[in-house]
């Protein structure tokens, strides 16, 4: 079986995994941002929880994903729900490493004119930090992403869902028909999704960056 | 005076709600005030204030007691960490003072909302402090939008501040921060504080960011919008020169925010309370109050004046019957062209037409200062006095620099009751009313003269 | 997780005496846990085929095997990367560098399961296709931080040796590479990071390591068994991290 008969006769599926794939992504994403920023936000005024923050950050990155996968089957079994939790796990990191370095980026003297106007410490974060700090912020996201389509990818070792599950069909009919195929289905899937991906974070740098700041 | 009537070569120019008031005599400014905007200010009155860091043992400002009357400007000066900054912050309560009051135009604000209070105050900082994500517009609007005030208004406060600092609405209102140079950085800084027209201005080191000349045409452009607008005002410098420029009031700080000395500038110049505020001043005190006055305020001398064009024989006889060395030469809207001497004249048959760029002339707006240099430059001891228009006034000479000096040495020091109160010991019984009756309206004026943006 | 390392910042002496510490903080946790992971095994009431796997030589072994793709594709990794990196910093071939860095980038985006899957297809050997994937997958860091490395060395100081009179290798090897090295370590260290996780994976193609207590673990149901493998996989990558920062510290230049 070649490869365009392979993607022809199984587009449907194909499709499905594929955007069952960047939906899983991309939720995460924005889950992670959230919780991310919403740490960020919480710790990056002290220099202590900041350390503490970088340093859950760093650690978090070196644990493997597969072995994190693996510790995740324990409390939440099989299916979505480990591969969700991972997903957004590692996601978080790197979006919480640079929203701290974003956030402890603002120029003091930004917030400290923000303070003399009268502008309330929510407004601040909300108009003045966050705003500021969002470049770095996306950047941070960017790199997530690229990271968690893999991670995502060997996520459907437990089932979770998405591309990957071509890649471990192939695996499990090694030397069958369509197995190289299937793999390559996946692999090359995972790929061009994680570029579309970036051109669509890149794009939503675009729309939501001041052009005030914007290199 | 001149001898020709400039009324009637520049009568157009002189009808009524033509500006420019710092030209005009000074019942036309007292006048002038009237139809103006009322003074918008407030005094604020520190009430014994302390502020104390924890670990430290001395605390950063202790025991301050300090009136800043409304309308007025007061500029805090000290060297770097001597509290002046803790002590501006601690007005719009950037900074929580530990111990004491601050009363806001009789209201006292120490445990009011602090973001509530700060909206009520106008604050610059160094460079602007602009967003840079925000448009200068967006920048200016932040206050008025914070105070829920609907757009039409915003959008006009937008463009009538923009006017007021000197900017071009309709080419600065969509830029961004990053888009402007230094000192229109620092203009929109000044326009986004007054947005909400607030009585009270606080500026820290508004000006330490631009360049030496910029930093001279911003400090131009407070004086003429503090004219417009009177705010009071505190700034915050380690620049004693700019604090001489642009304060009613100074008060020199030393460490611990002890206030060595709080007055006019006219006095701390003349009168330095203690060699630490002498020190402070540094050299040549009594050339930086020649920065003080300005050419108007002295008497300028008669001269001799003659057509371009007229007789040199008749003007040399007229010369000669004063007693003056030297012939005004005017056009015919009776502005200078030249100035010859006797001995000039004696070899003319007709009075030069021609503008003689060599000539030492200065505007009477300008200071004492900018006319000796004239003088020095042009070697002449003397220089031409010219006021609106460029019509010719009158002749300064070198001696009457030196008597306007001498003469506001006596008026400084007759001056020292007035001051508002500034003291470490805390307690005062009564906040003096800044209305007091027998300050002048304006202090500075007496001295400074009425700021002119000539 | 390429860039998380590159900000291991310059140090003052408290500073380096508050790394020391914190290292000493992570490996003596690490060394806890290892701890505490023996005796859980030695007293939990485990099934005859959970003891079979999860026994001491068992584990050494595979852990050995994971050493050994770590290390062999480090190894690959760094005699490809650090030449070509170099490389792509001298004269002619500057050029090419961001075009390079672009596939090399794009090359990242692939999941490392997929990479390995498919070179088990080419090449049938569990062991080699997996170092070739993970070679692969892990010369980005280092190529990138050590162009960003050299790069990063102040030109003028370039311009002083060429003026004392140092050839253009001389130059390269003592004064562009040593300021280079920090951030070149912490390249090396993220890849080593990276290959320690990645290695597990190795386990699909019967490439070995503790991968395999993973799947094992899945494929019969051994939560104990995964859940060690996942455990121990996560430990070996700390300490590899912590091995990775204590040689940083040591070889930061002085002065630096």
């Amino acid at each position: 079986m070649e490869l365009g008969e392979f993607v022809r006769s199984r587009s449907s599926e194909i499709l499905f995994a594929a955007l069952q794939h960047l939906s899983l992504v991309a939720q995460s994403l924005i889950l992670a941002t959230v919780i991310a920023v919403l740490l960020a936000a919480l710790v990056h005024r002290s220099q202590t929880l900041r350390g503490v923050a970088n340093a859950v950050s760093a650690i978090g990155l070196t644990i493997p994903s597969f072995a994190l996968i693996g510790l995740m089957v324990a409390p939440f079994g099989f299916g979505v729900t480990p591969a969700v939790v991972v997903v957004v796990f590692f996601a978080a990191l790197p979006i919480l490493r640079n929203a701290i370095v974003g956030l402890a980026g603002v120029d003091p003297a930004l917030i400290e004119s923000a303070r003399g106007l009268g502008m309330s410490r929510l407004g601040i974060f909300l108009r003045v930090e966050l705003p500021l700090a969002w470049p770095v912020i996306l950047s941070g996201v960017r790199i997530s992403a690229q990271m968690v389509m893999g991670v995502a990818a060997v996520a459907a070792y437990v089932l979770g869902p998405g591309l990957g599950g071509f890649i471990f069909q192939g695996l499990s009919r090694l030397g069958g028909s369509g197995a190289i195929e299937s793999v390559v289905t996946g692999t090359v899937g995972v790929i061009l999704l994680a570029l579309i991906l970036d051109l669509l974070l890149l794009g939503i740098g675009r729309l939501t960056t001041s052009k005030g700041i914007r290199g | 005076m001149a001898d020709i009537d400039p009324r009637t070569e520049t009568a157009d120019e002189q009808a009524p709600g033509s500006q420019t008031t710092g030209s005009q005599p000074a019942d036309a400014q007292t006048a002038d005030e009237q139809t103006d905007r009322e003074t918008t200010g407030r005094s604020i009155w520190l009430d014994n204030v302390t502020k104390r860091y924890p670990g430290q043992k001395r605390p950063a400002v202790n025991g301050v007691t300090l009136e800043i009357p409304d309308g007025q400007v007061v500029m805090l000066v000290g060297p770097s960490g001597c509290g002046k900054t803790t002590t501006l912050k601690m007005i719009n309560r950037l900074i929580e003072p530990t111990e004491g009051r601050i009363v806001l135009g009789g209201e006292d604000v120490t445990s009011i909302d602090g973001d509530e209070l700060r909206r009520r105050i106008g604050y610059v900082i160094q460079a602007g402090g602009l967003f840079p994500h925000m448009t200068v517009a967006q920048n200016i609007a932040l206050v008025p939008k914070m105070l829920r005030w609907d757009k039409a208004r915003i959008a006009a406060r937008v463009e009538e501040l923009l006017d007021l600092v000197g900017l071009d609405p309709d080419v600065y209102r969509s830029r961004y921060p990053k888009e402007l140079s230094g000192g229109q950085q620092q203009r929109v800084g000044v326009a986004r504080a007054l947005a909400a027209d607030p009585p009270v201005l606080l500026m820290d080191e508004p000006f330490g960011a631009v360049d030496p000349i910029t930093r001279q045409r911003l400090q131009d452009e407070l004086i003429r919008i503090q004219h417009e607008v009177h705010k009071t005002m505190v700034i915050v410098t380690h620049d004693f020169d700019e604090a001489v420029k642009l304060g009613d009031w100074i008060v020199v700080f030393r460490e611990g925010a002890q206030i060595v000395q709080y007055d006019t500038p006219e006095r701390i110049l003349a009168e330095p309370a203690d060699e630490f505020v002498e020190n402070f001043i540094g050299s040549g005190a009594a050339l930086k109050q020649l920065g003080l006055r300005r050419v108007r305020e002295v008497e300028a001398a008669d001269a001799v004046v003659a057509k371009a064009g007229a007789n040199a024989a008749e003007a040399l006889r007229r010369a000669e019957a004063a007693g003056h060395d030297h012939v005004v030469v005017v056009d015919e809207r009776g502005r200078p062209i030249a100035w010859p001497s006797r001995r000039a004249l004696s070899r003319m048959t007709r009075l030069p037409a021609q503008l003689d760029p060599a000539m030492p002339l200065v505007g009477s707006g300008a200071t004492l200062n900018d006319a000796l240099d004239t003088m020095l430059v042009s070697s002449a001891g003397a220089t031409l006095v010219t006021g609106r228009s460029g019509v010719f006034e009158g002749v300064v000479d070198v001696e009457t620099i030196m008597d306007a000096i001498s003469s506001a040495r006596e008026a400084a020091a007759e001056r020292s009751d007035d001051a508002p109160v500034g003291t470490n010991t805390g307690a005062v019984a009564a906040v003096p009313a800044a209305s007091d009756e027998q300050r002048p309206a304006n202090p500075g004026d007496a001295a400074v003269g009425p700021v002119s943006d000539d | 997780m390429t860039e998380a390392t590159t900000a291991s910042g310059t140090g003052t002496t408290t500073e380096s005496v508050r790394g020391w510490r914190a290292l000493g903080i992570q490996i003596l946790v690490l060394l806890a846990i290892l701890f505490g992971f023996g005796i859980w095994v030695a007293n939990a009431p485990l099934s005859p085929t959970e003891r079979n796997t999860l026994n001491l030589s068992t584990i050494l072994e595979l852990t050995g095997q994971h050493l050994a793709l770590t290390i062999v594709a480090t190894v690959i990794v760094l005699v490809i990367a650090i030449p070509l990196g170099i490389l792509l910093t001298r004269g002619p071939f500057r050029k090419i560098a961001e075009p390079v860095l672009a596939i090399a980038n794009f090359g990242q985006a692939a999941p490392a399961v997929g990479l390995i899957v498919l070179l088990f297809m080419l090449v049938p050997d569990g062991f080699r296709a997996s170092i070739i994937a993970l070679v692969l997958y892990a010369i980005l860091p280092v190529l990138r931080n050590t162009m960003i490395g050299i790069r990063g060395v102040d030109q003028r100081l370039v311009e002083a040796g060429r003026g004392m009179g140092m050839t253009a290798a001389s130059v390269l090897l003592r004064v562009e590479l040593p300021l280079a090295v920090p951030v070149m370590l912490s390249g090396i260290r993220t890849a080593l990071v990276l290959l320690v996780g990645t290695a597990s994976l190795a386990a699909f193609v019967s490439g070995g390591g503790l991968g395999l207590l993973i799947t094992t673990g899945v494929n019969l149901y051994l939560f104990s068994v995964l859940i060690s493998g996942a455990l121990l996989i996560a430990v070996l990558a700390l300490i590899v991290d912590w091995v990775g920062r204590v040689v940083e510290h040591v070889a930061r230049p002085k002065g630096l």
